[in-house]
């Protein structure tokens, strides 16, 4: 009896199992996917973007195709493809920079911009 | 002399400022004056009333960035219904 205590004593024993995998292995393999971002599908794109022009205010919905310019197809101004790009924004959730926005004058532009962007989501 | 291109920008960045409100109804609203404050005075040509138009559109931008910072330090605790998805 005093034997087995003192053995328990210098005994140490795992009383939780460890983890299959260790854990920072695993940590670290999310972290890169998420870092390494992802673009999204171009059909998809183009079609929450057409959503977004078509619920516009000014704008005719049977007007609204791919290739659709802002200006010469859908008779918008400036101040109107500012207000479409800030609602591409918020649909997109990311900033669209100014140099940028000003060049996007078309629902294609729009698309291809958005589609090679890796923080749209 | 003010150029298009800064009157886009002054469009573009008080519509940015106005969206950090966390409150639906003024968020709304700021959008609204903005956009149509623009609108009102796109056909103007005499140089005089452009600077001016400019002018007070760059007070309201100082305005909008003071008020947010208000508006942030009281939140609104439940979401407008407006802002709501339908399901």
């Amino acid at each position: 009896m005093a034997a087995r205590n003192a053995l328990l004593r210098h005994l140490r024993v795992n009383v939780n199992p460890s983890p299959a995998l260790p854990f920072t292995t695993v940590l670290l393999r999310r972290f890169s996917e998420e870092v390494r971002g992802s673009f999204l599908d171009k059909s998809d794109v183009t079609d929450r973007v057409i959503s977004i022009v078509k619920n516009f205010q000014t704008v005719d919905p049977s007007k609204v195709a791919p290739k659709a310019h802002f200006h010469n197809d859908l008779g918008l101004d400036s101040l109107d493809s500012v207000e479409v790009v800030m609602a591409l924004e918020e649909e997109f959730g990311f900033e669209i920079p100014d140099n940028d926005a000003d060049k996007i004058q078309s629902v294609d532009l729009a698309v291809d911009f958005i589609a090679s962007h890796p923080q749209a989501t | 002399m003010v150029d298009k291109g800064q009157v886009i920008s002054l469009c573009r960045s008080l519509l940015r400022a106005g969206r950090q409100y966390p409150d639906y109804n003024i968020r709304e609203y700021t959008k609204r004056m903005t956009l149509d404050g623009f609108r009102m005075n796109k056909n103007l040509t005499d140089h005089s009333k452009v600077e001016e138009a400019y002018a007070e559109g760059k007070k309201q931008m100082e305005v909008v960035e003071r008020v947010v910072k208000v508006y942030l330090a009281y939140p609104p605790k439940t979401k407008n219904i407006m802002e709501l998805k339908l399901q």
